[in-house]
């Protein structure tokens, strides 16, 4: 049940230069869906949203994976194994249970990669999934061996060309979309991509897990919203507790 | 120690510390972190008469020691709020306040005069830093005149408290607070957010997509302290003091500076169960401080006050 928790880290690992990955022990926390994230403190006056990179009910933990790009997350890479974080947690909706019986493709952009992982993690023995995985450049394609060792078709690329195809994801992405006219999509990354997907998978089962600013995280304080579209025209949704998966065709982009 | 507070028209409060209006949303959206019954009270997130959509985002923004928004006061207007979550409030067991907003004098009667008919409603707090749209936008807390109106309307339609919640973005608060006392105001509550702007450095713009915010946290406190010091001074009505309480030190410098009870806003988005250890921890740091009950400690820190101790 979300709650406030206060979580040991069990592990650090470090999947790259700039990147870190914590496992948290907590039973409340492995009990989340893909797609949900937690809402981590910090010493800033905000807490820090970041999503569930590994869930596992079977060892109680849960991890999270995040690029370190500023105050929150510089301080949340020294934390070490064995301290304590706090967090609000496991908040949001997820990813749906993917359709068996349907191609399915997970699409991930950078940090958008882990929470995509942590779906194939948890369905991927029901429905076979191919994964894009794209970054600006190698170091920021994270958490590929995880998804080799789950047997995941797998097309890389990079915007430098450095690993991969060179480019965005958008092409590989719209090629898997014509083999596939009946297949699914689950998708996370920078808005442009997200964007580039909900306009290429109009009347396709498509899924987008979101980012925004945040205050509260808990769906109070109505800072975090994206314009979707409602009965009597647009209106902004909260992408903490509406989103921040939300399928495709309800935003208004 | 007893910790009620007796406010005018009736109003009772367990305890001196309420959750402050936009921080706490419509109500339910913090139950399953918050015992909402121990607190104070909760002023529900502002009210209209029919639906606001809010600012374009991003709508938050961190700054040192403090919090810029721009939500824009969206709302689902007043019946919406009424069926889906006055109940819960009601139900909860706390005092329930309703942040009333409008763009008219009209507006903000419009929602006091709905609001009679409802049980469940403690209080109405009547946020008059919104823009008035028939004088140019510029905000009714900016005009004496233009608050007495906001406030008479709203005194002519309900016999409920009513508390009117000042802007600190204007030479004196005080002038304000008086006119909204004339008028027929029960309490004041003060500060609502102070106007910033944040720049987004990456992208070479204003952060917010509303341009600019408004500032809240521990970071706005002393200007906090100042407005209540001086409308506490200026009127005999109840203050309800809010900007930038982060724990129970925060409060006896509020209360000191003259206010009866306070409100506690962008420290819930940190620390969603701080409002309730405020409350646990109170009767032992007033009594540390030599108060041996609540009502003793208001306005210490007042001149008046200070002359008749000798302090
Ligand atoms: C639902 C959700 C899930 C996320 N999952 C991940 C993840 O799995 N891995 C990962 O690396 N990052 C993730 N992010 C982005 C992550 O929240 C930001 O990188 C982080 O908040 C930056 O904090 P900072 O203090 O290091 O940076 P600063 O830039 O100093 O942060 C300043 C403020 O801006 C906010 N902010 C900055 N960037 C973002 C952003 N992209 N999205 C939302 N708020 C931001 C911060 O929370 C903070 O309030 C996610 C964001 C959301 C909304
Ligand atoms: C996100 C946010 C939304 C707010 N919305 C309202 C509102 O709807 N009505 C209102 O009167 N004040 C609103 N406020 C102002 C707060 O009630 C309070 O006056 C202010 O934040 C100072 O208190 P704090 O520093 O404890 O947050 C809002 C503040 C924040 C941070
Ligand atoms: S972050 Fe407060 S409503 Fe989403």
């Amino acid at each position: 049940m979300a709650g406030e928790y206060d979580v040991v880290v069990q592990a650090v690992r470090v999947p790259g230069s700039g990147y870190v990955e914590l496992v948290l022990e907590s039973p409340e926390l492995a009990q989340a869906v893909p797609g949900q994230f937690v809402h981590v403190l910090t010493p800033g006056t905000l807490r820090r949203p970041i999503s569930f990179s590994r869930i596992s009910a079977a060892t109680a933990t849960a991890a999270i994976l995040f690029q370190v790009v500023g105050a929150g997350t510089a301080w949340l890479a020294g934390v070490a194994a064995g301290q304590t974080v706090n967090v609000l947690g496991p908040l949001g909706h997820g990813f749906p249970v993917p359709e068996p019986g349907r191609a399915w493709c997970v699409v991930g952009g950078g940090v958008g990669i882990p929470p995509l992982f942590a779906a194939v993690q948890r369905w991927g023995g029901q429905v076979a999934a191919s994964a894009i995985l794209g970054a600006r450049t190698a170091a920021g394609l994270v958490m590929v061996e995880d998804f080799a060792e789950r047997g995941t078709a797998l097309t890389l690329t990079t915007d430098d060309g450095s690993r991969g195809e060179a480019g965005t994801v958008l092409g590989p992405f719209k090629r898997w979309l014509r083999a596939h006219p009946d297949g699914q999509v689950y998708a996370c990354g920078p808005t442009p991509m997200l964007a580039g997907i909900a306009a290429a998978t109009r009347g396709h089962r498509a899924f987008l897990a979101l980012e925004q600013r945040m205050g509260c995280g808990i769906g109070a304080c109505l800072a975090c919203v994206v314009p979707v579209h409602g009965p009597s025209g647009p209106r902004y949704a909260r992408v903490c507790s509406e989103g921040p998966v939300f399928a495709a065709e309800r935003l208004a982009w | 120690m007893d910790m009620t507070v007796r406010l005018p028209r009736g109003l009772t409060l367990a305890n001196p510390v309420m959750a402050a209006s936009g921080t706490f949303g419509f109500g339910p959206e913090y139950g399953a972190y918050v015992d909402i019954g121990r607190l104070g009270g909760v002023s529900a997130k502002g009210v209209s008469p029919d639906p606001w959509p809010g600012n374009p985002p991003p709508r938050v923004w961190e700054t040192p020691g403090g919090l810029l928004n721009s939500i824009g006061l969206q709302n689902p207007g007043i019946e919406t709020f009424i069926a889906q979550d006055l109940p819960f409030l009601r139900e909860s067991g706390t005092r329930v306040i309703v942040n009333v907003i409008g763009h008219t004098v009209e507006e903000y009667q419009r929602v006091a005069a709905r609001l009679e008919r409802e049980p469940g409603v403690d209080a109405l707090e009547i946020n008059i830093s919104c823009p008035n749209i028939k004088a140019g936008g510029m905000s009714f807390g900016h005009d004496p005149d233009q608050a007495y109106a906001v406030t008479q309307a709203v005194r002519a339609v309900t016999d409920r408290p009513v508390m009117v919640k000042l802007s600190p973005n204007i030479e004196s608060p005080a002038r304000i607070a008086e006119a909204a006392v004339a008028a027929g105001a029960d309490m004041i509550s003060a500060i609502n957010t102070l106007v910033g702007l944040a720049i987004d450095r990456h992208n070479r713009r204003p952060a917010l997509g509303g341009v600019t915010g408004g500032l809240s946290g521990p970071a706005v406190k002393p200007v906090a302290l100042r407005v209540v010091y001086e409308v506490a001074q200026a009127v005999a009505v109840p203050v309800i003091g809010m900007g930038g309480i982060a724990q129970v030190e925060d409060v006896l410098d509020f209360l000191m500076a003259g206010a009866s009870a306070v409100m506690v806003g962008t420290i819930t988005f940190q620390h969603p169960n701080r409002m309730l250890a405020i409350i646990d921890g109170l009767p032992a740091a007033l009594a540390v401080h030599g108060f041996s009950s609540l009502p003793e400690i208001v306005g210490v820190a007042l001149p008046t006050r200070r002359q008749e101790s000798g302090r």
